[in-house]
């Protein structure tokens, strides 16, 4: 009779995308794109990755979407245990800790998730954390992740980080021009990476509370 | 301000000893009936024996004071010296928990222990998982959560005393809400005082410190109310010379005992 | 890891407004290790017509001298200057002549034809023609530099402003790319005369 059939699942998929966050003075924008794909295939145009937290933070999620809505999950109920425990909510700094703990802790079975974190410290500052899906992460002042992480990353050290601009005088930029840097960012990224595209989600942290907006992108 | 710098551990000699007075002893005799025994079981009265007579263990003990100012929480604990052959230093009675919480003690030294070890994990777990020190209450609570982990255990729950723990605990500590004071006892209810005095002196303490205490006290102020209020519960004179001084160098408690 | 990627490298050429602009970045090393600081990527095959050539080193010194005596023979045969197109043409015939066992190396041309109209190419290494409008890139930082450009590029640049965009789309894309970097070089093609200038940046 005919031989044994092996039959596979592979608990993992990239479903595309990418992300972004900028510190400002005294607020943080964080960004994503809202296409879901696999493969060649689009599996939703809108399907946002990037989630604002109860504690006012905001976190943006690329590479497997349904480990990423399990992991923004387990954090909302972290972060409401975490108020009745200590009758505060907690800081954006706290949470980034805590969101290594939380991924180290699935070191031998991953979530497949590359998060940035964005939000205000407790001196109200803008700031910004990414990670690896096994929880290694690095505070910083911008940074972007995804499919087309690498084709935004040296824009935004060009941008916002002044690099290789030896007569800009050196300093934080206002919110409406991050805005206009991160449009052109994602508009860019949008003509050259597949995997991103259909709409743009921008979230705007300020000490105000957190606003939203979203914007068209080429949807080819 | 620093948060270590906050915190003043104390510890002086006496070679006196408290005990229960006559009538308290009469009338725990009086209350004594078979709900004593066990240790979860309620009388018909809905009392607990057990942690009833574990609260009356810290009368037994020695006393201990903390206050709160607007600078720093201080502590200050005495210690009996029953021996002249006893080493002083071998007997500690205020210990840290973190960098930016201490904890004095009065009861059964031992039980303790468990609950120190306990109050140290639950901070470096806190600073761990969310890098930012625990709360003073939040650390008060957690230890308070051990209080009544005695008897059979529950489901999940490691049981891991016999009995109720015989000693009250005074937590002292800095964080965002400023320095604060806060009293555990073995039922695990726990308060927050402005100062508070517990074991075997702590009746004529509190009254003391009732009196002298106000919302303005210095650091400095605090220091030498603790040691005012210590000295008058204490039987034996206080002195540079008591073998029972720590952690601040001799020439500072002299200094202190002098300005009083 | 794809020999492609043994050497490393990065190679953009702009349009402008009737002008070119073709760069590269200087290192040459062996994967991780930097050996070279003054690797020359970039040829000139006319007066009006530079190539670069991204990919395997060995082969972009083979090829680099090929084009040239290739060159050389259409100058003598034809006694005419070749165009961009008719080069492009070339360099395209002559991977493709090693279609099943070809050169590792990715070339980009950037030039100005006889009526001084502007033409860019890149191909892939077995010879297929990509002409765009804007810009092309090459190289293993390839994907920064196609984030750069595509944010910083826009019609009509004039040749001081062309070479300001590619040497900033350049040297921003190289310094998030490993084994690419150690300065820059940059041609910029005008009618006038070729304008070269050399980049520093970042030495890791």
């Amino acid at each position: 009779m005919g031989g044994n059939i092996e039959h596979r699942f592979s608990p993992y998929t990239d479903n595309g995308g990418t992300t972004l966050a900028i510190a400002g003075e005294d607020f943080c924008v964080v960004a994503g794109d809202t296409r879901q794909s696999e493969g060649y295939l689009i599996n939703a145009r809108y399907s946002p990755k990037v989630y604002h937290l109860k504690n006012n933070a905001v976190l943006a999620t690329g590479g497997m979407h349904a480990d990423g809505v399990a992991l923004v999950k387990r954090i909302g109920q972290n972060l409401d245990w975490y108020v009745h425990k200590h009758e505060k909510q907690m800081s954006a700094p706290a949470l980034a800790q805590m969101l290594s703990t939380i991924l180290y802790s699935k070191r031998f079975f991953p979530y497949y998730v590359w998060n940035t974190l964005g939000g205000l410290d407790e001196n109200g500052k803008g700031c910004v954390f990414s990670y690896d899906p096994v929880g290694n992460f690095e505070k910083q002042h911008w940074s972007c992740s995804g499919s087309a992480g690498h084709l935004i990353q040296p824009f935004l050290d060009n941008q916002i980080g002044h690099k290789h601009q030896s007569n800009v005088e050196h300093h934080l930029l206002p919110l409406d021009q991050v805005l206009k840097i991160v449009k052109d960012a994602f508009n860019g990224a949008t003509e050259r990476d597949i995997y991103t595209g259909d709409f743009v989600e921008i979230f705007i942290i300020t000490k105000d509370g957190v606003t939203v907006q979203k914007h068209d992108l080429k949807k080819d | 301000m620093s948060l270590r710098g906050c915190l003043l551990f104390w510890v002086f000699g006496l070679r006196g000893l408290c005990s229960l007075n006559q009538f308290q002893l009469n009338l725990l005799n009086l209350l004594r009936s078979e709900y004593d025994q066990g240790v979860n079981t309620f009388s018909p009265e809905g009392r607990l024996f057990q942690v009833e007579y574990a609260i009356e263990a810290i009368k037994l003990g020695s006393t201990a004071v903390g206050i709160q100012t607007a600078h720093g929480v201080v502590l200050a604990v005495e210690k009996r010296v029953t021996s002249t052959l006893l080493e002083p230093s071998s007997i500690e009675k205020i210990l840290e928990i973190d960098t930016h919480l201490g904890c004095a003690m009065s009861g059964l030294v031992a039980d303790w222990r468990t609950m120190i070890d306990h109050a140290r994990v639950e901070a470096q777990n806190h600073w761990f998982t969310y890098n930012e020190r625990i709360k003073v209450e939040s650390l008060t609570q957690a230890v308070c959560d051990l209080a009544l982990r005695f008897g059979e255990s529950a489901d999940g729950e490691d049981a891991i005393m016999s009995r109720p723990f015989g000693v009250a605990l005074l937590i002292g500590g800095v964080d965002e809400k400023g320095p604060q004071l806060f009293h555990a006892d073995p039922s695990g209810t726990f308060t927050r005082f402005d100062a508070k005095a517990i074991g075997s002196g702590s009746e004529g303490a509190q009254t003391e410190l009732q009196e002298q205490y106000h919302k303005s006290l210095t650091l400095r102020e605090a220091e030498l109310l603790a040691l005012k209020v210590l000295k008058q519960v204490m039987e034996e004179k206080l002195s540079g010379a008591n073998k029972g001084f720590r952690i601040l160098p001799e020439a500072e408690v002299n200094e202190l005992v002098a300005a009083m | 890891m794809s020999i492609m990627e043994y050497n490393g490298g990065a190679i953009i050429a702009m349009k402008g407004k009737g002008c070119v602009a073709i760069a590269a970045d200087r290192r040459f090393g062996v994967q991780a290790l930097t050996l070279g600081t003054d690797f020359q990527k970039v040829f000139p095959a006319t007066d009006k017509i530079y190539f670069g050539l991204a990919g395997l080193a060995t082969d972009v010194q083979t090829l680099s001298e090929k084009f040239r005596m290739k060159v050389d023979m259409y100058h003598l045969r034809e006694e005419r200057e070749i165009t961009p197109k008719t080069f492009a043409h070339m360099v395209s015939s002559t991977l493709y002549e090693k279609r099943f066992g070809g050169y590792f190396c990715f070339p980009t041309i950037a030039g100005l034809d006889a009526k001084n109209e502007p033409y860019i190419c890149n191909m892939d290494g077995i010879g297929c023609i990509t002409t765009p409008n804007d810009f092309v890139v090459s190289g293993t930082a390839e994907n920064q530099l196609y984030g750069m450009c595509e944010a910083l590029w826009e019609p009509d640049l004039e040749p001081e402003d062309l070479f300001e965009t590619i040497s900033q789309a350049l040297m921003n894309g190289v310094d998030r790319d490993a084994i690419s970097g150690w300065g820059g070089i940059v041609h910029v093609i005008t009618p006038e005369g070729v304008i070269t200038r050399t980049l520093k940046g970042r030495m890791d």
